[in-house]
Parts: structure tokens; sequence; C-alpha cells
């Protein structure tokens, strides 16, 4: 309890000499610990997608913030694909992916209320590396490397 | 920075200097920008509040380097995934206190003076 009062007098002290700070949000970043290791984060609304990886193999995870729990993906991770980059929308429906599957690397657009998964083609043709879906979740960039060069797309989303 | 449809070319005040920049996210209506940017042998996460000018550092531990951020969209929350110890982490950050929040356009904040509704 001694303990707990001290640090709880010292952050006063340091935020007060300091101004305000960026909070680690220390009940979640536990919770994030426990799913082994993780990267590319994307926080929109009460969610945060991310890439996690365990055991040698790294799947989609969407965390609610607001629970701070894990939801159900069905039909999103694959056993045979390795995600590169993820990002979701601001109501937790739409998840973009950029993933290497059968040699390939593409972009799909999941679904989540309908558990349904579109592959989302580059015009003209490109390879994906990166994306990021804007809040809405009506469009999104996407950082494409083609001859050589990285280019970044703006796709409106039907 | 670009706002769209334009294509016209915003210049960040707090960026230049600081080159190589990376992991670019931005609020709703584009009032942050943050992104890592290269200070000395390290990389930095910042946020550029352009409404007011004003730059925000967030100050990692000596152990942990910066790889990649998202800073929600209401800028309420920013993630950043670090290196350390040999395997990538993410760690979440509080903005409440830091930053107003930036809703899109017609959305009403809780609350408000006297005469607001109950």
């Amino acid at each position: 309890m001694k303990r707990l009062v001290s640090a709880t007098l010292l952050a006063g002290l340091l935020s007060g000499c300091m101004g305000s700070m960026p909070l680690p949000i220390g009940p979640l970043n536990r919770q994030l610990e426990s799913l082994g290791a993780n990267r590319d984060p994307s926080l929109s609304g009460r969610w945060l997608a991310l890439i996690s990886g365990k055991g040698g193999r790294e799947q989609v995870v969407l965390v609610d913030l607001e629970r701070q729990q894990p939801l159900p993906l069905p039909g999103l991770n694959r056993a045979d694909a390795q995600p590169l980059s993820v990002s979701v929308d601001g109501a937790g429906d739409r998840i973009a992916l950029v993933r290497q599957l059968e040699g390939r690397t593409e972009l799909v657009l999941y679904r989540r209320s309908l558990q349904s998964l579109q592959p989302i083609a580059m015009v003209p043709s490109g390879v994906p590396r990166q994306v990021q879906l804007q809040a809405d979740g009506r469009q999104m960039a996407v950082q494409v490397s083609r001859a050589g060069l990285w280019q970044v797309d703006l796709v409106k989303i039907p | 920075m670009q706002e769209q449809p334009s294509g016209t070319v915003i210049r960040l005040r707090h960026f230049q200097g600081h080159q190589p920049h990376s992991s670019p996210s931005l609020s709703w209506t584009g009032r942050y920008v943050a992104a890592l940017v290269q200070q000395g042998a390290q990389r930095v996460p910042l946020i550029e509040d352009r409404a007011t000018g004003a730059l925000h550092r967030l100050p990692l531990p000596a152990d942990r380097t910066a790889v990649r951020l998202s800073l929600a969209p209401d800028a309420r929350r920013l993630a950043v995934q670090v290196a350390q110890g040999g395997q990538w982490r993410i760690q979440a950050f509080d903005l409440a206190g830091l930053l107003e929040p930036d809703l899109p356009g017609g959305v009403a904040i809780q609350g408000g003076g006297p005469g607001a509704p109950p």
C-alpha cells in the first residue's frame, strides 16, 4: 500500500513538473503481452488490430479496447498465409489485410459482420506492402511496389 | 502531407531536419500528424498539432526502439510497436490528458455548458 501511495505521489509530482504526458494503458498492455510478439498496430475507434505471433505462426488479432479482449475473426486467418500489414475501420467491421499466400502478395478486405473476404486488385498491377483504412471505411491508402518504385494508391471501397 | 482531393502538399513545422520519417498517421481532420522521426541515434514518436503548432514527443526507455505507430483517428490513443530484447511488442498510450479529441464533423462532444440538455 505504501509503495502504491509513493508511486502515485511520484507520478503526480512528475506530471506537475513535466506537464501532461502520454500514459501507458497498463491493463491493455498486459493483455497484449499475453498474446505473444506483436507488430503492425492499427487503432480506430474502440478497436486495435495487430499481427501477433506465437509458436512461429503469425495471425491477425482484433482487440476490443473497451473490454480489452481479442475477438474471433472467423475466415480471416489461414495457417498457410503470412500477414504483412493490417488496418481496421472505426466500426471494427472492415479489416484490410496485405498477406502472402501461395507465393503471391495480395490485398484483401474482410467484413466481420458478414464473415466475408474480398480480394482487392491493384490497378495497374503492383505488389501491395502496407495498407491503411480510413476510419469511416470508405477508402484505403495502399503502399504498392511497381517496377521497383514505391507508390501510394487511394482505393475507394464500394 | 497531402490534402485530398486537391493534392496540395502541406508543410509540417516540426518534422523538418529529422529525416528519415516513417509510419505517418493522421487524426480524423488532419489536425494531428504522428510519425517516427530521427533524433540523434533514436527513432522517436512525434505528434504535431497543426491547429496550435504544438509538438508532443513520446519518450521511450532506452532499451526500446520504436518501429511503427498508429494514432487513433480521434487522437485519444496511440499505439507504438517497439523492438525490445529481440522481440516486437505493442504498447498503447492514453492521450486524453494531452490532446483535444479530433472528432469527425457532426459528432457532438459529450457534456456542455449551462442550458445543455441533461
